[in-house]
């Protein structure tokens, strides 16, 4: 935790003396890479709280180097960490009526806490959680082709969970490129470390949208979107969550920055039996996977 | 959740205390030089009509922006604009002279504050500019070069030296 708050404190420093790049969007990817032999440094900080009970909340670090090896093909290396606070935050399970809850227990759990950790007692905690790799292929650009295109590839190795991960990327742009209108379209393969030893293996598919203007020089505003489908062994249905929220950035010479806000839209619908009796909860879907409020910085810094 | 709020805060202010310097590589006495040095310049903006507006968007196939042309005459023939267009963060202000035939003699970058791409500035980018006229293409990738990682920048000058020859055709010529 210190060590998380010294590292941005420093690296804020160091660029505040640097004069004023890029992700417009704080969730959803654009189709504009870091150009052949440049690189680029990134600091990503998301805090994400609030379940249905008791306490939960998480400070995700990543750390990212990307670079672009050709005009269209960007490869990036991350470093995957986080502070985990739970206390009480998920329903308990009734033992006389196993798969159905007790109604008013709660105990500590959710993804973010570790394998083995005692339920009855408070989870407090900062583990560093993975490595990833990450490669982005670019197909058709915004600024030349209709539409912009670009393949994504994300494989994460933890002592917690391993993850394959792969996106669709879209683009288009009006208004001489200050209005930019970005599609991801998700799949997500987790094995994550289960109590009993083995690996538990989950699916996701998602799909992020967002909508930036850039209203004056060097910043720009928007909204953006995002539909969660959890897919228990990668094949039943779970849940479809929903986040709504806006989002702000700034890009200069040699840095940008962009803060974005998401809030969890309590239309979610929780399908399988297992996520209707404990993850739903007044239309909001908690459980292992989502919390109420997300808010998330990442910072660039361009060589 | 308080160490959660001072992430938030340290951020924001982040984002709101630094701004980017003004560079500005030459003055418009300097462009006018570059382009045509020894020559004299008498002022002559240009005010377009919203049919004159207009008829440059059809020409040129590029919205205009601005009803307002920074317009020089220049002494012996031929004419000097300031002129700005978008660009990855900022507007990116460059000066085209064009000939008493209406070709492009030179453009200068004025103002290039993006991250990647100062090479626009280069003699040689620039100089794929020079004799074009409002009939030719002008389109990147195909008789102008893209510059890797400012591909926004190239397009969007290419663009505006294509709109500013349709305001010499509509504007300027007669």
């Amino acid at each position: 935790m210190k060590f998380g708050l010294t590292f941005v404190a420093a690296l804020l420093v160091a660029v505040s003396t640097s004069h004023g790049h890029e992700a417009i969007f704080s969730w959803t990817y654009t189709t504009d890479l870091t150009p052949k032999g440049h690189g680029e440094c990134e600091q990503w900080i998301t805090t994400r709280w609030e379940k249905e009970h008791g306490s939960y909340s998480v400070i995700d670090f990543r750390e990212e180097f990307e670079y672009g090896v050709t005009d269209n093909f960007q490869l990036a290396i991350y470093l995957n960490h986080h502070y985990v606070h739970a206390n009480d935050d998920v329903p308990a399970e009734d033992p006389a009526h196993p798969g159905n809850r007790l109604r008013g227990a709660y105990v500590t759990g959710g993804e973010d806490v570790h394998a083995g950790h005692n339920p009855a007692t408070v989870f407090d905690s900062y583990h560093f959680e993975s490595v990833s790799l990450e490669g982005i292929y670019r197909l058709l650009s915004p600024y030349k082709d209709p539409l912009g295109l670009a393949l994504y590839f994300e494989p994460s190795v933890g002592d917690q969970e391993t993850e394959l991960e792969w996106k669709i990327l879209l683009q288009k742009n009006w208004l001489e490129d200050r209005l930019v209108w970005a599609l991801n379209v998700n799949y997500e393969l987790e094995f994550e470390k289960e109590d009993g030893g083995g690996y538990e293996r989950d699916g996701k598919f998602e799909w992020f949208t967002g909508l930036s203007y850039r209203f004056v020089r060097n910043w720009s505003a928007g909204l953006e979107f995002w539909n969660h489908h959890e897919f228990a062994d990668a094949t039943v249905h779970e849940h479809s969550a929903y986040f709504l929220g806006p989002t702000i950035h700034y890009g200069g010479e040699r840095w940008w920055a962009t803060l974005g806000f998401l809030h969890q839209l309590p239309i979610g619908q929780a399908f399988s039996h297992d996520n209707k009796e404990f993850a739903a909860h007044d239309g909001y879907i908690f459980g292992d996977e989502h919390e109420k409020y997300y808010v998330r910085f990442r910072m660039g810094i361009n060589f | 959740m308080k160490s959660e709020f001072a992430f938030i805060a340290l951020p924001v202010s982040a984002l709101i205390a630094p701004s980017a310097f003004a560079v500005r590589y030459l003055t418009v006495d300097q462009a006018q030089q570059a382009i045509f040095p020894g020559k004299s310049f008498t002022a002559a903006p240009v005010k377009l009509t919203s049919v004159q507006r207009k008829a440059i968007e059809q020409a040129s196939g590029v919205r205009v922006l601005h009803d307002e042309q920074q317009v020089w005459r220049v002494s012996g023939g031929g004419w000097f604009i300031v002129d700005e267009v978008v660009g990855k963060h900022e507007f990116i202000t460059y000066a085209a002279g064009l000939n008493l035939d209406g070709s492009v003699k030179q453009i200068e970058i004025m103002d290039y504050r993006e991250t990647y791409g100062g090479q626009i500035r280069d003699q040689k980018w620039r100089a794929q500019f020079v004799g074009k006229t409002s009939k030719s293409t002008l389109k990147l990738d195909s008789d102008v070069k893209n510059i890797s990682g400012a591909t926004l920048s190239c397009r969007h000058i290419t663009d505006g030296v294509k709109r500013l020859l349709a305001v010499y055709e509509i504007a300027l010529r007669h």
